[in-house]
């Protein structure tokens, strides 16, 4: 019966695909769930007038992953011809299921130019996944058709799993790619390269805000278990049982601080009383509360840096009574000592375009087996340009709302930067008077150190609170303050690099007023005029009710304050 | 206007009309309701310093009104005298004599504790565009001045599609990145931009604007800002810089073409 009223309008639409489409899904219906799941012609041609509006332009009206944005976009927006999907349920190697395609879809992939596309409907997201099965045959096969792996719901986490997955982090070989502290700095990451032969780097597992998949705990056991397919991330599910997986898992999500970034606008320079000695290192720092700041890529000035790999840096500022400090913390997958970089070092313009630089020499076949007992360490290569961060700070503190330009100045606000070579032993400054106009301004002030351990920079810049020249520091006063970094294994040097737009430096006072005073002082003026109207009110009104008071004067107030 | 904020204040107004209650009760509860509406009536918050600006001239209306003869002045200070004297309300008052030097203290310990803030500064977002620029050494008149390419939509269909598809192109290799895929303003790199890219899709936006007025953005970008603007702070390039002025003109019909709004006509935007 229904199935002749949905013939009779399908007839009558005139739409002979649309009806076949029915009448499949309608006979084949139980015996769908195992066979390939493409949907109906009339979804997926819904989902391909929204891949044409919305997507083609990263992957490409063929699906290829060559939209005309894609050679500036890294990672690459996926080619969808290959069938090869990070983000799955199924086994390493299999295809997404539908469900995995429309979630991805919906949540995007962070760190990524892959949006999360809340905007669209559950309805246009199913049709966009089914459009996206017709550009890899392996959909259509009933063989291929995906099935699910048991990811078991998740245990309580407790220091016992913890300890557990720490040591099986070790063992698994997971610090090979990842790294002894999980920031992504492993002896082979810098040899990775995808199965479309772009470099790609392990995650930091230090900062679970960029995991492409999700940061959730479930998010994390999926991709221990089923891999990302096309990356050299395996799955883990033959390898660790379900508990082990799990135990994984707790260490990965206790590697984190916090689940989001908690990135702020402010870093507040906290007074020390022993003068601040360099020697002493990061272990200085420990009383100053800790500033991440978002590292962006600089796209405003030619030549653009469209995706720096650092994501964001931490900044921590003390002072003593002669001078500040700053902290500037990163994670980098390796240190690049030699070579030369500097604020304005000319780039050609081509460098905009295409991946990252290649990975390391004979990368690829060095990790076929990343488990291998011993990994040999890519030989340390003299690298053309060196790692390289920068402090900005306007020459003069301003006075209103306006600041110098907030990349490296301009012809009438000038800025001062404190650059750190990381190829050479000291910070140098320069005044910069915008990116085309930055000179050289040395005057022997500022100090520093920088040192590199277990995939992090940790680099200190020291300058007098009054310098000879540059703005001076003042306590209980905000500095506009902003940050560069430059990676010289991505070939980054003077507009190509990451950078912060302006936030501020607090300069704490040495003691911050207590608020006990003017909290005791408020009450005991507001009890004082209560008890002086009160007083009057009895006084001048009182007579008529004497007689009650029976000559006792309560003073309920007095007597309690 | 907050509907239901504003119905409860006058409910609350009509039963204290109806239990008939005595001046004082009145008097604060003007001075409640209308706190209240000021804070909670309006839909676009009102500061926190116009609030208390406003509430400083109700306070001082209410006096004047409740002090302007000696029947009111009775009516007034009758049951405040009285709960300062009748032995019946003592334990009442002590607790008040207690309880407001103790709230004062919180206030004031609440405000020595505002968490650090960075200074604000409120910009203009959309400042008086120059009548002229010069873009690749062409004058450009922003008054008069059109879109070249938009009397194509009429005369030659075809020919705009190309255009806008070009614009689209333009769009998607350079300003993605921070006005977003669906030009929402939510580019991979926001997290790290403040003030915050423009959202396309907002309909107070592009439907307020000339084409010329986005030219001149576009191509001036963050440093063409005028003082007000804030020139110092947006990421927003001068796209002269990267684009040629027809690619420039071509992201404009792209940007509108997208997200289904019109410019704003000549003859509106009197200056
Ligand atoms: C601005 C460019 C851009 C746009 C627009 C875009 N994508 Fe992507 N997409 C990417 C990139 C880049 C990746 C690869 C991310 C990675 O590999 O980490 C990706 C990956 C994917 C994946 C693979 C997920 C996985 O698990 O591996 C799917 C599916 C996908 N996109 C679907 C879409 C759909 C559907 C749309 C349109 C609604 C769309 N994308 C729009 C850039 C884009
Ligand atoms: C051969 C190198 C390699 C090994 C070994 C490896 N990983 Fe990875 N892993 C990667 C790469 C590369 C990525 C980044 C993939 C991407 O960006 O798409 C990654 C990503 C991840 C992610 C983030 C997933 C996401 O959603 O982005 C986690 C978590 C992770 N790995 C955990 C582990 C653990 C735990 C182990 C050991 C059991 C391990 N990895 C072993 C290379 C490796
Ligand atoms: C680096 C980030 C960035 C990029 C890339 C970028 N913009 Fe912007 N844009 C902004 C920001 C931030 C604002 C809001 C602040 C302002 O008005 O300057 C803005 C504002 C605008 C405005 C002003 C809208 C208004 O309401 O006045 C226009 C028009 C505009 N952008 C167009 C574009 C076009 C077209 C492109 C690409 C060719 C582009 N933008 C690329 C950051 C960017």
């Amino acid at each position: 019966m229904t199935s002749r009223v949905m013939r009779a309008a399908a007839i009558s639409s005139g739409c002979l695909a649309f009806l076949i489409a029915l009448l499949c899904a309608v006979l084949t219906g139980s015996a769908r769930a195992a066979g390939p799941n493409m949907g109906t012609e009339a979804q997926r041609e819904s989902g391909k007038k929204l891949y044409l509006t919305y997507c083609s332009q990263c992957h490409g009206d063929a699906g290829d992953g060559e939209g005309y944005a894609a050679s500036r976009l890294y990672p690459r927006p996926r080619n969808f011809t290959t069938g090869k999907f990070k983000v799955r349920t199924t086994p390493n190697g299999a295809l997404p299921t539908h469900e995995d395609l429309v979630n991805i879809i919906k949540r995007g992939m962070p760190y990524t130019s892959m949006p999360a596309w809340p905007s669209l409907s559950d309805g246009q997201l199913s049709d966009l996944a089914y459009f996206i099965t017709t550009f890899s045959p392996d959909f259509s096969d009933p063989e291929k058709a995906p099935k699910t792996v048991s990811l078991p719901g998740a245990p309580k986490s407790t220091k016992e799993s913890i300890e557990q997955g720490k040591k099986l982090y070790a063992e698994t070989g997971c610090d090979g790619c990842h790294g002894t502290l999980g920031r992504g700095d492993g002896p082979s990451a810098p040899t990775l390269v995808d199965d479309w032969g772009h470099p790609i780097r392990p995650a930091d597992l230090t900062q679970r805000w960029t995991f492409r998949g999700g940061s959730s705990r479930e998010d994390i056991f999926r991709t221990l278990s089923t891999g990302l397919n096309g990356t050299p991330m395996p799955s883990f599910l033959d390898a660790l049982k379900d508990e082990e997986r799990w135990a994984m898992t707790d260490f990965i999500d206790s590697l984190s601080e916090s689940h989001d970034p908690g990135y702020t606008d402010l870093v507040v320079a906290r007074h020390v009383l022993d003068p601040i000695d360099l020697t002493k290192g990061t272990a200085y720092f420990e009383s100053a509360r800790v500033a991440r700041f978002p590292i962006i890529g600089q796209i405003t000035e030619p030549v653009r840096e469209f995706h720096p790999p650092t994501t964001s840096v931490t900044v921590q500022a003390i002072y003593d009574t002669e001078s500040i400090a700053l902290l500037v913390r990163w994670h980098d997958m390796s240190a690049q000592k030699t070579g030369k970089n500097g604020p304005s070092l000319p780039v050609p313009p081509e460098e905009e375009e295409g991946a990252p630089a290649p990975a390391a020499a004979g990368g690829a076949q060095a990790v076929t087996d990343p488990f291998a007992e011993e990994q040999p360490a890519p030989a340390a290569q003299a690298s053309e340009f060196s790692d390289a961060v920068s402090i900005q700070v306007p020459s003069q503190v301003p006075t209103g709302a306006r600041k110098p330009y907030f990349i490296f100045g301009d012809a009438q606000n000038s800025v001062d930067l404190w650059f750190f070579d990381l190829a050479r032993p000291d910070p140098v400054q320069f005044t910069g008077r915008g990116s085309g106009n930055i000179a050289p301004n040395d005057t022997g002030d500022l100090t520093g150190v920088a040192s590199y351990d277990q995939g992090e920079w940790s680099v200190i810049f020291k300058r007098p609170l009054r310098a000879t020249s540059g703005a001076p520091f003042s306590p209980g006063q905000f500095m506009p303050i902003a940050f560069s970094v430059w990676d010289g294994l991505s070939r980054e040097r003077g507009n190509r690099r990451g950078l912060t737009v302006w936030y501020s430096l607090y300069v704490e006072p040495e003691t911050v007023p207590s608020a006990v005073g003017p909290m005791v002082k408020t009450a005991l003026l507001i009890l004082a005029i209560e008890l002086a109207v009160i007083g009057w009110v009895r006084w001048r009104y009182g007579s008529r009710t004497r007689g009650e008071f029976g000559g006792k004067p309560t003073q309920p107030a007095a007597t309690r304050a | 206007m907050n509907i239901l904020v504003v119905l409860a204040v006058v409910a609350a107004f009509g039963l204290l009309r109806f239990g008939r209650v005595s001046l004082l009760v009145w008097a604060g509860a003007w001075w409640v309701g209308i706190y209240v509406l000021l804070r909670f009536g309006f839909t676009a918050p009102i500061p926190a310093s116009v609030v208390s600006l406003y509430m400083g001239i109700v306070s001082i209306a209410i006096l004047a009104y409740v002090s302007s003869s000696q029947e009111r002045r009775d009516e007034i200070s009758r049951p405040l005298v009285r709960f300062m004297t009748d032995k019946r309300y003592t334990a009442f008052l002590a607790a008040t004599v207690v309880a407001i030097p103790a709230l004062a203290a919180a206030n004031v310990y609440v405000q020595m504790n505002v968490p650090l803030q960075p200074p604000l500064f409120s910009r203009t977002v959309h400042p008086a565009s120059p009548s002229e620029i010069t873009v690749h050494d062409k004058k450009i008149d922003l008054d008069a001045g059109e879109n070249p390419f938009r009397h194509l939509e009429a005369s030659s269909p075809t020919e705009f599609r190309t255009h806008v598809e070009n614009g689209r192109k333009v769009y998607y290799r350079n300003c993605v990145f921070c006005h977003g895929d669906n030009l929402a303003g939510n580019g991979m790199f926001v997290h790290g931009l403040d003030p915050i890219p423009t959202n396309f899709t907002d309909k107070g936006t592009l439907p307020m604007l000339r084409e010329t007025f986005l030219f001149w953005r576009i191509a001036k970008g963050g440093p063409g800002l005028p003082e007000e603007g804030g020139p110092w702070d947006t990421a927003m390039p001068a796209w002269e810089k990267f684009l040629k002025e027809e690619e420039m003109w071509e992201a404009i019909l792209f940007l509108y073409d997208s997200t289904g709004q019109r410019p704003r006509a000549k003859e509106e935007a009197a200056k």
